[in-house]
Order: C-alpha cells, then structure tokens, then sequence
C-alpha cells in the first residue's frame, strides 16, 4: 500500500468512534481492506500516538479484559481531511493518467 | 499468552523498554489474539507477515511509540571506527603469529616462520636471506614455506602476551561502547523521543 495511505485508513475508521487494535482490523476488513500488510497496524498505531494525532484510553471491551480505544485526537482529525483532500486530488491524477490506456478485458 | 507474546517480551526487555508498558502492549496483543482466535481468524489476519517475525514486529512497534531504552549512537560505536579496527586484525595477526611459533618452537627448539604463498609457481618463497640454520620445505608447491631460524621463544611469548592483554582492552573499550549494553545517556548520545 502507498506509504501513508494506511494511516489515513485508520484515521478513518477511528472517525466513526473509538476503537481497539483488532476492531480497527476488522473495520478495515470489512472494506475491503482485509490484508493489513507487512508491519500490522500496531506499529502504525504507535506512530500517530505519539505524534499525537490520536488519543488514547483504557475501557473494558465487550465481556473481555479492558482494551486500548484509540480516537481521533483535534489534530488527527485536521490531519484526516487534509489527507481526504490530498488522496482525492492524487486519486484524480492518476485516474487521468490511466483513463487514457484502453484496458482490454479478456474472459 | 502464547509464544508470539512471550517473544515479544523478550525482545522489549532486550530494547530496555520498561516494563509496565512492556505489560501494557503485551496484554493488549494477547486480548486481540485472542479475539480473533475465538472468532476463526489466524495471527496472520491481525498481524500480517509480522506474524512470522516477533522480534522485529516486537522492535517495530517499540520504536514507533518510541518507548526503547537502548539509545541510537550518533556516531559509530568504537568497533566500527577504522583505527581500532585496524589495530585489532593486527593483534590478532601477532596472537595467531606468536602461538604459531611457540607451538612449533616447543616442539623443535626453534621457531617457524610461516609465510602465506604468494606464487602459484613450483618455487618457495623465503622470508630470510639464505643462511644456516634455515629449512625451506621445496615444491611441489604447497601453500606455506617454513623457515627455521633459532630459539626465540621467549620473545614470541612476550609479543603473543602484550597481543593478548591489546585485545582485552580493546574488546573492554568495544563493549563500554556498545550500544545494546549502554541504559544511560552521555553527551552525544540520544534515546528515541519519548517514554510513553
């Protein structure tokens, strides 16, 4: 995956509320973004902690032992829609690029 | 916890991350492997091919949270500077020069003198100018020519003694150097950003 574009990703699906580290990869999972990769998120999940564009607190989980809920912190959430913009104009770009190339698709 | 838990522990006690964050990761990934297990997913579904690397997922992550507590040398540690690196292969070259010549002295009285072949050809290739006293083994052509040339064992003990106490201090100012073995700071050294 594109370097950054999986920290958008999860700014993302902590956007919609607090979540834990497997709860992140199952959101992930659920759009279509089933192979975490190479380094998993917790790495990527350290990082935006510690440049604070994420907070963090302890809550039990659902009958389980108490997890780490990640959310978005007021910085990560202008991060967020700066990287939205930034994505769609790339995502343009490269949609013009390739919309040139008629694609052949064979059975 | 499982093995992949435990390894990772290891390898942050290892990065001297300490050891209640090292708890707080390590049960944090336990209660999400265990999640997924309960659910049918494998490792591989939460960690990706980290699954199959503990200690470098382990070390990754430390790092990004910044939570290690062995510091990144600014500068190389003394091992990797050219001037005692160079003084250690030639210590070690009189260690392995001077036993040489005490082991085949202590056989023969005398002392060998063993040159590396630089020649393919049938020759021999002498250290010494021809003289008494001095063998030279002939061809057919063998990787060494030895020279005999008289008792000095006493000497070859003293050269292979001040070559032994050499590399100890060297490998005593290599391991005080060391990165991995260092927990406190000094002037230009820096830890990774923040304990969290």
């Amino acid at each position: 995956m594109l370097h950054g574009v999986l920290d958008l990703c999860l700014l993302a699906v902590m956007g919609e509320g607090p979540a834990y580290g497997y709860e992140m990869t199952k959101r992930l999972r659920e759009r279509g973004l089933s192979i975490v990769g190479e380094g998993s998120i917790y790495p990527l999940l350290g990082r935006l902690e510690r440049d604070g564009l994420v907070e963090t607190h302890r809550a039990a989980s659902n009958g389980g032992p108490p997890r780490k809920y990640y959310n978005l912190s007021a910085e990560g959430e202008q991060a967020l829609t700066a990287g939205v913009s930034e994505w769609q104009a790339t995502r343009d770009g490269v949609d013009g690029a390739l919309g040139l190339v008629k694609a052949e698709v064979r059975p | 916890m499982n093995e992949f838990v435990e390894e990772c522990q290891r390898e942050w006690r290892r990065l001297g991350v300490p050891q209640p964050v090292a708890n707080e990761m390590a049960a944090d990934l336990t209660a999400d492997l265990e999640e997924a297990e309960a659910e049918g997913a494998s490792p591989e579904d939460v960690l990706g091919n980290s699954a199959f690397d503990p200690r470098r997922f382990a070390a990754a992550w430390a790092i990004a949270r910044g939570v290690t507590g062995v510091p990144v040398p600014d500068r190389p540690s003394l091992w990797r500077r050219p001037v005692p690196l160079a003084l250690t292969v030639v210590l070690g070259a009189l260690v392995v020069f001077a036993g040489l010549v005490l082991v085949v002295g202590a056989r023969g009285h005398s002392f060998a003198v063993v040159s590396r072949r630089i020649v393919t050809g049938s020759g021999s290739i002498h250290l010494f100018a021809p003289g008494p006293g001095r063998i030279v083994v002939p061809g057919p052509p063998g990787p060494f020519a030895v020279s005999q040339v008289g008792n000095a064992n006493p000497i070859a003990f003293a050269v292979l003694a001040l070559a032994v106490v050499g590399l100890a201090v060297l490998a005593v100012l290599c391991w005080l150097t060391w990165p991995g073995l260092r927990r406190f700071p000094r002037p230009g050294w820096r830890r990774t950003q923040r304990w969290n």
